[in-house]
């Protein structure tokens, strides 16, 4: 996958650019609107993770350029703004998704990942990852050919975990992902570990595999 | 008592007094020329029957003084000092007392002195001085009247600017932006009234425009920050060779920074309730929200082996969507966190009243302060937001929220208007 990522926060920029840097990915970046105009001009991107508050102008206006050109890049908005307006003009103008700052990054990369798969695998909406194999229209998985039964929360923990594969998620994202952070229940992470251990559960009995590792009570990582 | 009211009293008291003196004073000064008057008659017709004697020497008869009647009296006093008194006027031909004023004086008719004494009758100008007080009342009256009508019509007319301008003071709301306009006044001092009042609301307002606007910057300024910290965090876990300690720490800065954002985020709501800027008004099923949401929180009921116990009618409000989840979300939110195990959450829904009810600390908590920003239980984990929402979002819609202790449970009660 080839991304962009026009972002004018400098740290900001070198996690992301560090995370969603791995086997099969690459990721470019930029920092203001001219270069990413002069960019996208040039290349091709899969994805495009666009700061809506940029120094010389707003991140509209590339969505804008991206509209007139015909491209059909995923963009998925980053914004410090968590405002509906914001979000419907994002929508309207051709992005995807809307992610409101400060986000973890594996919910970022399941967001893109969700709307990469979405616009690519338009004739085959199966997805795929060792023995599991995801009908993500029908909503049903299957391990090894047999059918595994998940509640919506596994299912969505799963395709979660899979996106963000081989890294160390936080519980804290889990649960965000989970419930949405207006949802601020504390006892939370206990319902997390409720959950994993259920999807774990159905998964060594299906695939005699244990995916899940827990990283010291700080997360888990799947791999 | 409203000002032309105060105003009336105090001119009616002095006019009518003013009037009063005045009437009394002119009584007596018009009373004393014409008695001056009526003096200078009798002295001039004693003269004329002195004259007479002097020519004559003899006495008038009495048929030369027309309607005044004239005694003379023989006497032996041999100097007498002219004097005028008021004596009763007897009519001779209405034969009736009538006030009268008279003159003594002496008169000597061949050597002989003699007491002559003529009296006039005083009904003419008595009559005078009646017309003249009946005017004066008449008067009086007239403008007293006038007086009642001029400030009852004219005073209130012209007070009127002023109670436009209260009216609006009293209407006045610094999160409203609608403007307190000026009224078109001819008295100055109403012109400079409603200038200032327009100018220092207008101020208000802008600068708690300004206020909100900084506190709404500050919040969105403060995400990108929180967004480094965040990412740095997820980037930092994936390094496998930190220590559990070390894991321990970064487990306390996510939580922190957790708490940090949705504080940030409940702050950001408060000032979107207050601009009026969530205005998705829509046609709302109360039932349906509540029930979606008892779904959602079904976890942390179960959990908890906590007893949920509905009884819910359909109701429809008009409000927005958004702001009524986030409603219902705290309400659940509360009755769950704050509740013990094994507890019980009853929610009814009846007529235009919504009660969530919970048990939880045996004591009830402060009604007067638990709707403030930043307040707090003792036990809460909470940002201190979540009521201050509620009641911005009520106060939007003209809800009543109430807080009440009932044999044990805490109650959060919301009346719909």
């Amino acid at each position: 996958m080839k991304l962009l990522l026009i972002e004018d926060e400098q740290s900001l920029r070198e996690t992301i650019e560090k995370y969603f840097t791995e086997e099969g990915s690459i990721c470019e970046t930029c920092s203001d609107r001219k270069t990413a105009i002069q960019k996208i001009a040039v290349y091709n991107y899969d994805c495009i993770l666009l700061d809506i508050g940029l120094p010389d102008g707003d991140g509209f206006s590339i969505l804008d350029y991206l509209k007139s050109t015909g491209r059909n890049e995923c963009v998925l908005i980053i914004s410090a703004r968590n405002s509906l307006d914001d979000k419907i003009k994002g929508l309207n103008l051709g992005a995807d998704d809307y992610i409101t700052k400060p986000f973890h990054l594996a919910e970022l990369k399941a967001r893109l990942i969700a709307i990469f798969r979405r616009k690519s695998f338009d004739s085959n909406n199966t997805l795929i990852y060792n023995e599991i194999a995801i009908d993500l229209l029908g909503r049903t998985v299957t391990v090894n050919d047999k059918i595994m039964v998940l509640t919506r929360k596994e299912y969505d923990m799963l395709l979660y975990f899979i996106a963000n594969k081989g890294k160390v998620v936080s519980k804290n994202a889990i649960a965000e992902h989970l419930w949405g952070d207006d949802m601020d229940m504390l006892d939370s992470f206990d319902f997390i570990y409720t959950h994993i251990k259920n999807l774990r559960k159905k998964l060594v009995e299906l695939s005699g595999k244990d995916f899940f590792a827990t990283i010291y009570g700080v997360g888990y990582k799947f791999a | 008592m409203r000002l032309s009211a105060h105003y009336n009293k105090a001119s009616i008291v002095i006019s009518v007094s003013v009037l009063l003196i005045s009437g009394i004073v002119y009584y007596l000064i018009i009373n004393h020329i014409a008695r001056q008057q009526l003096d200078a008659d009798l002295s001039e017709e004693v003269a004329e029957v002195i004259d007479y004697v002097n020519q004559n020497h003899h006495l008038p008869r009495q048929v030369d003084f027309d309607e005044d009647i004239t005694t003379f009296v023989k006497t032996n006093v041999s100097s007498f000092a002219t004097r005028f008194f008021d004596t009763p006027y007897n009519s001779p031909r209405e034969k009736k007392a009538e006030a009268g004023r008279a003159v003594s004086a002496l008169i000597k008719v061949n050597g002989q002195p003699y007491l002559v004494t003529i009296v006039e009758s005083r009904e003419n100008t008595e009559y005078l001085i009646q017309i003249i007080s009946a005017i004066t009342l008449a008067l009086t009256a007239v403008l007293l009247c006038i007086m009642v009508v001029t400030n009852r019509f004219v005073l209130n007319g012209l007070w009127k600017p002023f109670y436009h301008i209260l009216q609006q003071v009293k209407r006045f709301n610094v999160a409203d932006t609608a403007k307190i306009d000026t009224v078109a006044s001819s008295v100055d001092e109403f012109k400079d009234l409603s200038d200032a009042v327009a100018k220092m609301s207008s101020r208000v307002t802008t600068e708690y425009q300004g206020l909100k606007t900084f506190t709404e910057n500050a919040s969105h300024e403060m995400m990108t920050p929180l967004a480094v910290i965040t990412s740095k965090l997820d980037m930092l876990i994936q390094d496998e060779k930190l220590s559990p300690d070390q894991f321990a720490q970064i487990t306390d800065i996510y939580s922190a920074a957790g708490r940090l954002s949705r504080l940030n985020q409940s702050l950001l709501l408060l000032v979107k309730i207050d601009n009026n800027l969530l205005n998705d008004t829509e046609k709302l099923n109360l039932k349906t929200i509540i029930l979606d949401k008892a779904q959602q929180f079904n976890e942390m009921v179960h959990n908890k082996n906590i007893t949920l116990d509905y009884q819910l009618v359909d109701l429809e409000i008009s409000a927005s969507r958004y702001l009524v989840d986030v409603l219902i979300n705290n309400l659940f939110s509360n009755a769950i966190r704050h509740n013990k195990n094994d507890g019980r959450i009853e929610i009814r829904l009846t007529g235009n009243l919504m009660c969530f009810q919970n048990t939880g600390d045996s004591a009830p908590l402060d009604q007067n302060a638990i709707f403030e920003r930043f307040y707090k239980g003792r036990l809460s984990d909470g940002t201190g937001l979540g009521l201050a929402i509620m009641k911005n979002i009520c106060t939007l819609y003209n809800f009543d929220i109430s807080y009440r202790f009932n044999q044990g449970m805490h109650c959060f009660l919301v009346k719909f208007s």
